[in-house]
């Protein structure tokens, strides 16, 4: 059934009329154009679809816009603020954390929840923070070193 | 002579990096244009089976806005294929295997078009399966392809000295059997295609996500009936190929063609992660047996090796992939008598094609596992055998080809890596001749333990360390011409476009050339603009595969750059009124000349200068490699114009009560020539190594007639962020005269070596060694796969 | 393909049993959805036919985690994560967070709850071995009723429980007295991370001078569903600890477990190997314990 749903993306207030099982993936990509947000499995194992949802990472392959009145969502368009880049993508970027591309808008926000809770995580922390994200490309590492050095430079600043 | 380089061997962060990391990049599936249609396939559940009948009836009463496409629809082939023309762009007359695709329903709501599937009714007539590779030549085994004859896709031979000689010149032989397993390349991004109709005559545009678009062009346009003029094919970001998206994609990209020339609008073919893996194609499985005769001095006499790599149901790429094989077969080891026998076949198994490796990953395992063995037997260790029989400058190949042209430097990433990863020390420490307690399950009928079977928590984890070598022919070799092109206009305010003939993957293509253009030019290389691939502006310069691309590509834009150098440095000589070019320099943007700090004008103004004298500032660079040659009938000739060397060594660590194997580090050591982007290839190192080790303890598709059971990433075990430890990549940089400054290949050689060393490993530390792979948790501890008996699935059943 | 579906997001329990009573419609609760949405991506016949989609997300309630008197209450919708960063559950409850750091991924665990991976009931729920040594207990609502049954007896086969259309779980309970227990949870997966579990167990218990005073053992992915295994915990009180008692649970569980699913294509490795494993939990839970 479609309804009026009413959320924040990416800093701004919404409002959408949509069938409420629409997968919120699907709206972000279909309806608000935010296609940044990938779809590599459609059962929450690759991580491609990652945004932030009320302050958490979620797989957005695996939440119904029906279940999302009120939320707030960060995707990975939102985290460019005022033009600049925020430190993960700047470090993504400089480690050589992207290849492809596909697993990168995932990773980011996954890497960009856990810096939400947690200021200075250590390496086995970025590791489970980005355990639901895969990539075949990179072999994590720098993918890692780029969290890492992202914490450092947030730290430093 | 020792260059010193501005931007080459640094690092440098990828031109396309910053769309990547703020969501912009364009994929194929965020294209949407107006009208577009989509299209699902409709496939049966039948392995081998003969089409009788093929009904709409039912479908076209119910759903009226959707459109069929299927065999009647193709003007041009039916039938495609790289080597041999036998893979259908939609089946008629049989079924080969589940992901075979009888017909295509088109329309503008997905949800509609997928539960209309059920309403085209099929009528089959089920045929007898063959699923296994080895019974694939019996005389009553099912003919997958009648037009065919037999179900052999290929046979190569290789003939040199004499093995019956040399096994009685031996003083031990020995002979392994070695199985390899049917793996996904499991790139991010599941497959997608969109094709649009151009106005009037103009033809078809495919936009895709296309590992090699000239290929896909000369496709559709079979397919079609058109000149290849006629069709366009352009890349969207790609979401990682691995040598995945070549056939697959051609032929959805000709479905979609198809589609969109019947309904006169745009259609999108996107699979679901399911559907990737059902259709796409895969690695091969191989069967290898090896004979192996050598001295009691280690000394290797002759090698006897017969190979038989399942093709699954199509021929794609399996007579270039075992070609590789039976050049390499041997492994970098000079050997006297050699006779090594590669075949591919015809099953109903998933096909089998070009994977990142392309058939050394399998031979490898065989031949490094080989080399470890026969060490253990003389009392050697895996230093002192290699470096025994290793290749050196003038070493002769297998094929009897001379090793010269280039730094053989085999041994010298060997000893490389045993240094930095100190080998010696930890394989002495942690080598076991005996068997460890209680490791091995002995099967009894009722799989309870007694008291003495049991192992103890401070004894479960034993550590290891273990390696591998190879060697590598770059790029395609005797397999086809081998020639690149790459497209370089300099525009009037010193900007730069640049594209070349082969195809960004992700693996960094066009940050690489940038870099190679800016070197030349002396210029920045975000001055360049590097262009999206697209048939139809740039030549065909064969496709992106065999690790080829910096060696070719890069050989192509170097060339096109010192065209166009030469053509300003003209400008320069008139305008500063000088007569040797020698002392022109170009660096960091401007032109100056030696020995005269007066002479000094931006890139940019000479750029401008030329533009108004008329000068031709757009060049197509070319780099063609030298011949080589190949006798079919005996298997000898120099089969590459040149090769790289590497050596892996893993550390492990194994759990002997559960059969879990924990890679702690893996030393990568790779001569890959000249090193153009240090982020780059440190990147291709991580990444190849880390499906290396998929590929050694995890990754496998198991089939039941032919069904895949792991159809998802639920099933399907890719390593995670935290299933390796470390990994710690170091180059040699040998020399060449070959590609850009001698740059030569690295993506390949990075994946094909880490099974071996980690098998490798695993023996050092528990004493027993593994001959199939995936040396999972079963095969660890029963030494056998055990398969579900079903294709059910974990936690949503 | 996710079928069209109405979805309801009522605020309190009360609410929910309030839609739930409408037997014209096929009412499904939805919690993290990590079970249904991909069930409803391969077309399940589990999650066929639903008309109405309760969300019980926003109902705080059942979102807790309270220690009471006799017990801890843990609200049903609950996520992994919640358990995981809760220090209560790290101090008390090592076991169940044990068990909840290992599910699924760091996504899956923000949005998972403790009661839909009992209430899906697969064979590899993490949860329930854990929840089943803590002796937990499920508070089961209607519109009429309100009952407290065992974990034990919730569970009734694969993929089913006795929870009916109209009824929600809110809350489970761990009883306090088993929070000062010695015990661990193992997970034995094919990945370091993100991995099935193929064999799952949860051990509590406590040793007084040198004798087991109390024991409990649960599986999860080698039996059928999560189960107890009450024959060996009573074979094993009282009895002096040493290796070869140790040794003799994990073999008679090993035959409990053959006993209770006979001969599966996978027993060749898991028997041997949950004898083994089983063992050096015991070892490193009780035996190493006791000797320090």
């Amino acid at each position: 059934m479609k309804s009026d749903i009413e959320l924040n993306i990416n800093g701004t207030a919404k409002k959408i009329f949509v069938e409420q099982s629409k997968r919120l993936l699907d709206v972000l990509r279909e309806n608000f154009l935010l296609t940044g947000t990938k779809e590599g499995c459609s059962i929450g194992e690759c991580g491609a679809c990652t945004v932030v949802l009320d302050g958490e990472a979620v797989n957005s392959c695996l939440i119904l816009i029906g279940q999302c009145g009120g939320s707030e969502i960060i995707t990975i368009e939102g985290l460019e603020k005022d033009g600049k880049l925020h430190e993960l993508q700047k470090q993504f970027i400089d480690k050589g954390a992207i290849q492809c591309g596909f697993c990168t808008p995932g990773m980011a926000m996954s890497a960009y929840a856990l810096l939400l809770k947690n200021n200075n995580p250590g390496i086995e922390e970025i590791k489970e923070a980005i355990e639901g994200n895969l990539c075949r490309c990179t072999g994590y590492k720098p993918i890692i070193d780029a969290v890492h050095s992202a914490v450092k430079e947030l730290n430093d600043s | 002579m020792k260059k010193d380089f501005k931007y080459v061997g640094k690092s440098t962060p990828r031109q396309d990096a910053f769309e990547k990391v703020t969501g912009q990049a364009k994929f194929t599936d965020d294209y949407y244009f107006p009208g577009m249609l989509h299209a699902v396939m409709v496939r049966t559940k039948s392995s081998h089976a003969k089409i009788l009948n093929v009904d709409y009836t039912r479908l076209l009463a119910s759903a009226e806005n959707i459109i069929v496409c299927d065999h009647n629809d193709i003007i041009g082939s039916k039938k495609v294929g790289p080597i041999k023309k036998d893979q259908p762009i939609f089946c008629y007359d049989k079924i080969v295997t589940p992901g075979d695709v009888v017909c295509m329903l088109v329309g503008g709501d997905i949800q509609e078009l997928l539960q209309s599937r059920e309403l085209v009714d099929i009528d089959l007539e089920e045929l007898p399966v063959l699923t296994e590779p080895l019974k694939a030549l019996d005389i009553d085994s099912p003919i997958i392809h009648s037009e065919n004859g037999n179900n052999l896709i290929n046979h190569y031979p290789l003939r040199k000295g004499n093995v019956e000689k040399g096994f009685s010149e031996s003083d031990h032989i020995i002979e392994q059997h070695y199985s390899t397993q049917l793996i996904e390349h499991a790139y991010l991004e599941p497959e997608a295609v969109i094709a649009i109709p151009l106005e009037g005559k103009k033809g078809i545009k495919i936009l895709g996500s296309i590992q090699n678009p000239h290929t896909t062009r000369k496709v559709v346009a079979s397919v079609l009936g058109l000149p290849l003029t006629k069709v366009r094919a352009v890349q969207a970001e790609i979401g990682g190929s691995f040598g995945g998206k070549d056939d697959t994609m051609n032929i959805l990209a000709a479905r979609a063609a198809v589609a969109a020339l019947k309904t006169g609008k745009p259609v999108k073919i996107k699979f679901g992660r399911e559907e990737s893996i059902v259709e796409s194609y895969k690695r091969h499985p191989y069967n290898l047996h090896y004979k192996v005769g050598f001295t009691k001095d280690g000394l290797l006499k002759a090698m006897k090796i017969d190979i038989t790599a399942d093709g699954g149901a199509y021929s794609s790429m399996s007579p270039f992939v075992t070609w590789r094989t039976v050049v390499q077969a041997t492994g970098p080891y000079q050997v006297e008598n050699v006779c090594t026998d590669v075949k591919a076949v015809y099953t109903n198994n998933p096909y089998t094609g070009a994977m990142r490796g392309f058939g050394s990953p399998q031979p490898i395992f065989a031949q490094e596992s080989l080399m470890d063995e026969i060490a253990d037997i003389l009392g050697k260790s895996p230093l002192e055998i290699r470096e025994l029989n290793g290749f050196k400058a003038g070493s002769i190949t297998a094929s009897g080809q001379k090793l010269v042209d280039h730094d053989i430097n085999l041994i010298t990433v060997l000893n490389e890596a045993a240094i930095k990863s100190e080998f010696d020390k930890k394989w002495q420490l942690h080598r076991k001749n005996k068997k460890i307690k209680n490791f091995q399950i002995e099967e009894n009928n009722n799989f309870l333990l007694s008291h003495n079977e049991f192992v103890e928590p401070n004894e479960t984890i034993q550590k290891g360390i273990g390696l591998a070598v190879s060697y590598r022919g770059c790029s395609l070799g005797a397999e086809g011409i081998d020639a690149a092109a790459a497209y370089m206009s300099v525009q009037q305010d010193g900007s730069v476009y640049l594209i070349s003939g082969l195809a960004e993957n992700g693996q960094g293509l066009k940050t690489t050339f940038s870099i190679i253009a800016a070197e030349v030019l002396g210029i920045s290389p975000d001055h360049i603009q590097y262009l999206e691939q697209d048939t139809g502006i740039v030549p065909d310069s064969g496709p992106t595969v065999a690790s080829r691309s910096t060696l070719m590509g890069g050989g192509a834009v170097k060339n096109a750059a010192e065209i166009l150098k030469s053509r300003l440095k003209e400008i320069v000589l008139n305008f500063w009124n000088v007569k040797n070019t020698e002392e022109i320099i170009f660096t960091e943007n401007e032109i100056l000349l030696r020995g005269d700090e007066t002479k000094r004008v931006s890139f940019q103004e000479i750029c401008s200068l030329a533009y108004s004298k008329g000068v031709n500032l757009a060049v197509i660079g070319w780099y063609k490699g030298p011949n080589v040659h190949w006798d079919e009938e005996t298997g000898q000739g120099s089969a590459y114009f040149t090769y790289v060397y590497g050596c892996q060594v893993a550390e492990v660590s194994v759990n002997v009560a559960t059969g879990e194997v924990y890679i702690d580090k893996i030393t990568a050591v790779h001569d890959a020539g000249k090193v153009i982007n240090k982020l780059g290839a440190l990147g291709q190192v991580y990444g190849g190594v880390t499906q290396g080790a998929g590929y050694a303890l995890w990754e496998e598709i198991s089939s039941f007639d032919g069904k895949i059971k792991e159809d998802n990433f639920d099933q399907y075990l890719i390593p995670t962020s935290r299933d390796i430890g470390e990994i710690e990549p170091h180059f040699i940089e040998g020399e060449d005269i070959y590609g850009a400054w001698g740059a030569k290949s690295l993506g390949e050689p990075t994946l094909e070596l880490t099974a071996a060393a980690i098998s490798n490993a695993i023996k050092n530390a528990t004493g027993k060694r593994f001959f199939n792979l995936p040396i999972n948790l079963e095969e660890v501890l029963l030494n056998r796969k055990l398969k579900p008996t079903d294709l059910k699935r974990g936690s949503t059943n | 393909m996710i079928p069209e579906m109405i979805i309801k997001n009522p605020s309190s329990v009360e609410e929910v049993l309030q839609i739930l009573s409408n037997h014209r419609t096929k009412n499904k609760i939805i919690a993290g959805g990590t079970d249904i949405i991909p069930g409803f991506h391969i077309n399940s016949p589990r999650f066929t036919g639903i008309d109405v989609l309760v969300d019980i997300n926003g109902i705080k309630e059942i979102s807790q985690i309270i220690e009471l008197d006799s017990y801890f209450s843990i609200g049903s919708s609950v996520t992994f994560s919640h358990l995981q960063a809760s220090s209560l559950v790290r101090e008390k409850l090592p076991v169940l967070y044990e068990a909840a750091s290992g599910i699924g991924n760091k996504q899956i665990r923000n949005r998972a709850t403790i009661a839909g991976n009992f209430i899906n009931n697969a064979p590899c729920a993490d949860s329930v071995p854990a929840l089943l040594v803590y002796d937990a207990q499920v508070v089961v609502k209607s519109i009429e009723n309100e009952s407290i049954v065992s974990l034990q007896d919730f569970l009734e086969f694969p993929y089913k429980t006795i929870l009916k259309n109209d009824e929600i779980i809110t809350e489970i309970r761990i009883p306090k007295k088993n929070a000062h227990l010695l015990g661990s949870f193992y997970k034995l997966g094919r990945r370091r991370a993100v991995a099935i579990s193929r064999i799952s167990l949860a051990v509590l218990g406590s040793v007084e001078n040198g004798i087991f005073t109390d024991f409990r053992l649960a599986s999860g992915a080698i039996t059928p569903i999560g189960m107890r295994f009450k024959e060996i915990e009573s074979f094993i009180l009282g009895k002096g600890i040493d290796r070869d008692l140790l040794k003799e649970v994990a073999v008679k569980t090993g035959s409990k477990i053959l006993e209770v699913t006979g001969l599966r294509w996978s027993t060749p490795h898991k028997l041997p190997v949950l004898q083994k494993t089983l063992y050096q939990l015991l070892v490193n839970n009780f035996l190493e314990n006791d000797e320090k």
